[in-house]
């Protein structure tokens, strides 16, 4: 591992002191940072350890909103009563990721920021990887991509968003409230990953010097009726295969408004607005949700390795849709 | 015969486990040890050009950056299989010549692990590269001619006119065996003697080996290999690690410390290799399977000839009449593939106990039922017959725990109230029950101590307490201090562990020296009352000690095979021993639950019965049978090595993508032992276990979600997408 | 620079920031030392390293007791137990937190020490299997459990296993088989001892009130 400086700041001015001064990179949790550091992915030369700061690792439960600290670790943001209760999704997205023992690790903010499981990505120089080495080019686009996208690849990359939370965030319509050098901006979800495109190796619109503060949850008739279903290779403990988040509101069996996410599938948390629109005003049965897991997969783009994923993830959307509803206090 | 009904006791070495002393290698306290870190070859296949170290060595801290050309004199200590003792022929970094992705082209040593790694990526490699063939089916892989197998009655003629018939094939991928312990070499080189720390299920190996790569007298070589972290097969032989790490220990003069990264070890180490099985069954109007053939093909390296042995069980599990089979080798540029838990038997069970089942589902039998009707009383192979056989039994018992009766044969048929498909599935297995040549060194103790050396290797099968078990059957010994030695060539010879004959071959060589304990007690004692332990009349005596050595080999091994074991070479013996042969068996009986929707895969419950001889160590038995059926599970529908054939290489090399089962993966287990010890082939009546456990379970699975879903799947692992 | 150790190598004038805020690690060569006990376990001293930037000096708590040691800022808190302090009861088994053979407590948490650097042990305090019970004590219930339920093989992962289902059940997450596999999947037993490591937290969770 490359040699860095370490830095432990003990407010958000002392991190852009840093920074301004280094540009060292931001460590929390470290469960990505540090593992792709051992893997010679990352190389920063000055890290500085944001855990030491107050009051980032609380989580808020207000009458429309839950704000989540950016320290929060996964396993308490998973555990709270609040978020349980009003949120299913988000505890779900959680506590299915990862161990135990990361999710004591990990920080929320953090956890939005995993990066890519693609192996060519992971592995040596000797896979070409845009991601890693700019220029080098994909192995994945003709190679095993059982792993990889079927929505928002380019030609460029087709690493899959491993990340669970982000999803169920973006179904949501979280934002993050982000503070930087040049002040504070608040930042949908939903908008927080960019597609690929020719630039694979930037992966969020966060500026360096950037850092998430906060991830604000609207949470008002959507939440309660809500769950997030993850198919995996193992029963845990493994990235998904396919994920859908998804949150309804229902009135007497009929569909307010739908919101779902996936996976597993795409390049960035996924939002199918057409799948939405396509249960709204429908009575959610069976058949209604396997159709809108069949318009959220319409517009797919399978490779060579990963086209069971069409199917699953109809499946997994259908399902997710129906344990939903089964939660909503007005079915 | 075994009398002896072994009590229930605990695991002799777990209290030191649970409470983290017990010292695995890379644990072991070492004065000023300097810490290597391997950088490994990005190609595949070719030449290694130039490699510049200067970066690496300009490193604070770095000790010393060896490439090939520091390893002037070194040779490779051979192959296994092949008279030597590593686990390949080539040992990487005697030349520039590179033949399979990862192996080692430096190695630098340092005062710290960390600066080893940073100082390693620092290393940077040209090369030439060659062509390669990295998969089974590529077309630059060459395949060897069929080596013929078994040929009995004439298959083919009698397959052509049989009523029923299955003509399939099966596909097992390339599976790493991960043991938890990465392989981890300490070496010190001081006085002229090197020792070498290291978890190894070959000690003695390492010894000769050492010796034979380095030039030195096999005096000066020291091997300690008390426990191991998991061998499965991977280290069941000289690493080419253990090689680097002792050249740069003598180099230095200082202890260094080689823990060998996880991703490196899917290229560093052996595996099972890929293979591919035909299978055609024909069975009468009756049930009787009439005939069978068995063509494999097995993928292996270039340098190495790890032969196929898949059909070793298959033609006995029944009485089948007409059997013919031939393997082909396929050369890939591979590392040497080599043995992993039930390395043909797994596979071959697999295909054929698949084929079997679609085979009794032609016929329009209960499978259970048609396994029983066609069980063999008699070996097919020789004629002879066998030691002990309770297949039949394992498979009625079974039946009987699992609650068989009440299975729907139709496939589909049986859903739970959610809709989730039920499927129940059987199948059986066998491993050869194989003996190796073991010298034991009893020693009891006027102190009231006891030591006993011998041949063995603990790898958490047991091995221990099965030793402890045996040597105080019978013996008026304090049981509080008896110390085990084992895993060091220098206490006892040491033979590879392996092949399920470590208890087989241990504890009868510890009866034969607690009778020769005895009877030369009762030399000493010359009719004088006893009053108390041996430690006790010893003392009483004024006798220091009393030491005996009783050595044993398979039936009908000559004498000859001692010296093999002196000198840390193979000499297993078995199934076939003159006049009989022995096997063990297995029967394994499977529930799957499939999710309708997304067809999510579970194994709720799995019962399996065992005839493995007496049992001599129940509770670490009963363990051993359960960690083979969750290595069963794994192999069924979890583990497979992702390789891109344009690259090579294993690209899953990690245990968050190699997904062996973790603790939510695995239900009920049950397991059920005959324990009628084995007449014929030692004193102990025990036969192994370790392997045999494994052996079928696939098939279960495979045959379970064919009940549950009607969809014949013959290529593991059996994932998700395959359901669809 | 921490308040504990003012060293002559502070490098903070490097950035003119602002101390309140942050606190630039490192620096000092001091080898370890295991402050506040009279008898030390046979501690390495991290190598003598020119680099000073390579050497940060930490203060934390190791199985109860007070260390101060200097650490590569690279390390893992697995690694710094294991080669300089000598507690090798943690395992690796793979070094990227996928296995969870490198389980210890910090500040009572189960985490993967593998993947947590040893600069943020800084005032945290570790307990690992060789803390779990005094050295010459009775076993704790847990580990009293896996030996009842030969819940262990080879043993490398049994430390890790042991350091997770302590906290399974300190966490209530030992109610039934299903929540105990599911908060026990962080760790990896290649044998396959599954069956009885459940059983073993059943167990041992009515012993420890849990």
């Amino acid at each position: 591992m490359r040699p860095f400086t370490y830095a432990r700041a003990t407010s958000i001015d002392g991190i852009h002191a840093v920074q301004s001064a280094t540009g060292a990179r931001i460590l929390a949790g470290g469960t990505t940072l540090y593992d792709l550091m051992k893997l010679g992915i990352e190389t920063p030369g000055h890290l500085v350890d944001v855990t030491s700061i107050a009051g980032l690792d609380e989580i808020r439960s207000h009458q429309d909103e839950l704000i989540f600290g950016a320290l929060v670790t996964m396993s308490d943001a998973a555990a709270h009563p609040a978020v349980l209760q009003r949120a299913p999704v988000l505890a779900e997205s959680l506590s299915k990721a990862a161990s135990p023992q990361l999710r004591n690790m990990a920080t929320l903010a953090g956890n939005l920021l995993q990066r890519t499981r693609c192996a060519y990505f992971r592995n040596g120089p000797e896979y070409p990887c845009n991601k890693r080495m700019p220029g080098s080019g994909c192995a994945a686009l003709d190679g095993l991509d059982r792993g990889h996208a079927l929505f928002g690849g380019s030609r460029s990359c087709i690493a899959v968003y491993p990340g669970d939370w982000a999803v169920a965030l973006a179904a949501l319509d979280a934002t993050v409230d982000v503070h930087g050098s040049r002040g504070m901006r608040t930042l949908e979800v939903a908008n927080l990953h960019r597609l690929p495109g020719d630039t694979p190796h930037l992966e969020t619109v966060l500026e360096p010097d950037e850092m998430i503060l906060n991830i604000r949850v609207p949470v008002g008739r959507l939440g309660q009726a809500s769950t997030y279903h993850k198919i995996r290779d193992r029963e845990s403990y493994a990235f998904a295969l396919v994920s859908a988040a998804v949150a309804l509101e229902l009135d007497d069996g009929m569909v307010r408004q739908a919101r779902i996410a996936l996976g597993g599938v795409a390049t960035r948390p996924w939002r199918v607005p057409a799948a939405e629109a396509a249960l709204a005003g429908q009575r959610l049965d069976r058949a209604a949700a396997l159709e809108a897991g069949r318009v959220a997969f319409a517009d797919a783009r399978p490779g060579q390795h990963n086209g069971f994923k069409v199917a699953l993830g109809t499946a997994a959307v259908a399902d997710a849709l129906m344990i939903a509803a089964e939660r909503s206090p007005s079915r | 015969m075994n009398q002896t009904i072994y009590p229930d006791r605990a695991r002799v070495d777990a209290r030191d486990k649970v409470r983290g002393v017990t010292r695995f290698a890379a644990d072991m306290p070492m004065q000023r040890v300097a810490h290597a870190m391997t950088v490994p070859s990005r190609i595949v296949r070719g030449r290694l050009a130039a490699v510049d170290i200067d970066a690496a060595r300009a490193v604070d801290g770095v000790l010393a950056v060896l490439t090939w050309r520091d390893f002037k004199g070194v040779k490779s200590a051979g192959y296994l299989m092949g008279g030597g003792f590593g686990f390949q022929s080539h040992q990487p970094m005697l030349s520039d010549r590179l033949v399979h992705r990862g192996e080692p082209i430096a190695l630098v040593v340092a005062e710290t692990l960390e600066i080893a790694i940073e100082a390693a990526a620092l290393v940077e490699a040209s090369y030439e590269e060659e062509q390669f063939a990295a998969l089974l089916g590529d077309t630059r892989a060459e395949v060897l001619a069929p080596q013929p197998g078994h040929d009995m009655g004439d298959a083919q003629a009698v397959l052509a006119s049989a009523t029923f018939r299955v003509d399939a094939e099966y596909l097992s991928p390339a599976q790493f065996q991960n043991p938890m312990e990465m392989i981890a070499t300490v070496a010190e080189w001081r006085d002229g003697t090197l020792t070498i720390h290291e978890g190894t299920q070959n000690s003695g190996a390492l010894k000769f080996g050492m010796a034979a790569a380095l030039g030195l007298d096999p005096a000066r070589v020291r091997v300690e290999s008390a426990y191991l972290g998991g061998g499965f097969g991977q280290k069941n032989s000289l690493q080419g690690q253990t090689v680097l790490a002792a050249r740069a220990a003598m180099l230095l003069g200082r202890p260094v410390k080689l823990v060998m990264p996880r991703a490196q070890l899917f290229h560093t180490a052996s595996f099972r290799p890929a293979s591919r099985h035909r299978i055609r069954l024909g069975a009468d109007a009756d049930g009787r399977i009439v005939a069978a053939s068995y063509d494999a093909d097995m993928q292996n390296s270039r340098p190495d000839t790890f032969r196929a042995s898949f059909s070793e069980i298959t033609a006995r599990l029944y009485a089948i009449p007409n059997y013919t089979s031939t393997a082909r080798l396929v050369r890939t540029d591979v590392q040497s593939p080599g043995y992993m838990r039930a390395p043909f038997e797994h596979p071959a069970a697999f295909a054929f106990e698949s084929a079997v089942d679609e085979l009794a589902y032609a016929a329009g039998r209960d499978p259970l039922a048609f396994r029983l009707a066609n069980d063999a009383e008699t070996d097919p192979v020789t004629g002879h017959p066998f030691s002990s056989r309770f297949l039949a039994e394992c498979l009625r018992d079974g039946a009987e725990r699992f609650g068989w009766s009440r299975r729907d044969p139709a496939p589909g048929s049986m859903r739970a109230a959610d809709g989730t498909l039920i499927g129940w599935g059987v199948a059986a297995g066998a491993y050869k029950a194989a003996m190796a040549p073991a010298i034991a060194r009893l020693r009891v103790r006027a102190d009231g101590t006891t030591r006993i050396s011998l041949s063995g290797h603990e790898m958490g099968q047991g091995i221990r307490t099965a030793i402890f078990a045996a040597v105080t059957d019978g013996l008026a010994i304090d049981p509080a201090r008896v110390e085990i030695v084992i895993g060091d060539p220098d206490a006892a010879p040491q033979h590879v562990t392996a092949g399920s004959w470590g208890t087989a071959s241990s504890v009868p060589v510890v009866r034969r020296a607690v009778q020769a304990m005895q009877a030369r007690f009762e030399e000493f004692r010359d009719g004088r009352p006893i009053r108390g332990t041996i430690h006790e009349m010893l003392a009483r005596w004024r006798r220091p000690y009393i030491e005996v050595e009783s050595r044993l080999q398979a039936p009908g091994q000559p004498d000859t095979v001692f010296d093999r074991l002196q000198r840390g070479l193979p000499a297993a013996a078995g199934p076939e021993y003159e006049p009989f042969v022995s096997f063990s068996y297995i029967a394994h009986f499977v529930e799957v639950r499939v999710e309708p929707t997304t067809r999510h895969v579970r194994v709720p419950r799995i019962v399996s019965v065992v005839d493995c001889g007496r049992i001599v160590s129940p509770r670490t038995a009963e363990s051993q049978v359960r960690g083979g059926v969750v290595w069963g599970i794994g192999a069924a529908l979890r583990e497979t090595a992702e390789i891109d054939p344009r690259f090579g290489g294993v690209l899953n090399n990690d245990f968050a993508e190699y997904v062996v089962p973790v603790n939510a993966d695995i239900g009920a287990i049950e397991v059920g032992f005959i324990d009628r010890p084995d007449p014929l082939l030692n004193e102990a009546g025990v036969k192994g276990l370790g392997e045999v456990a494994m052996v079928g379970v696939a098939a279960a699975i495979g045959n379970a979600i064919f009940h549950a879903t009607g969809r014949r799947l013959r290529e593991l692992p059996i994932r998700i997408e395959h359901l669809f | 620079m921490s308040e504990h150790d003012p060293s002559p190598h502070d490098r903070s004038h490097d950035l003119s920031i602002n101390r309140r805020d942050v606190m630039l690690v490192g620096v000092a060569m001091t080898g370890v030392t295991l402050v506040g006990f009279g008898e030390t376990t046979a501690a390495t001293p991290s190598a003598p390293v020119a680099r000073p930037e390579m050497n940060l000096t930490i203060h934390f708590q190791v199985n109860g007791r007070p260390i101060e040691m200097s650490v590569d800022p690279r390390a893992s808190l697995l690694d710094v137990l294991r080669e300089q302090l000598d507690l090798t009861g943690a395992k690796k088994g793979c070094d990227h937190g996928q296995c969870g053979a490198c389980t210890v407590h910090v500040d009572g948490r189960r985490v993967a020490s593998c993947l947590t650097l040893a600069a943020k042990m800084e005032g945290r305090a570790a307990l690992t299997i060789e803390g779990l019970t005094p050295a010459d004590g009775p076993l704790h219930p847990m580990q009293q459990a896996f030996i009842d339920h030969d819940a262990l093989q080879c043993g490398y992962c049994t430390p890790g296993q042991i350091m997770a289902a302590v906290a399974c059940v300190q966490e209530g997450h030992a109610s039934s088989e299903a929540e105990i596999r599911e908060y026990m999947s962080g760790n990896i037993c290649r044998c396959g001892a599954y069956v009885g490591i459940v059983a073993a937290i059943r167990d041992a969770a009515v012993t420890m009130g849990g």
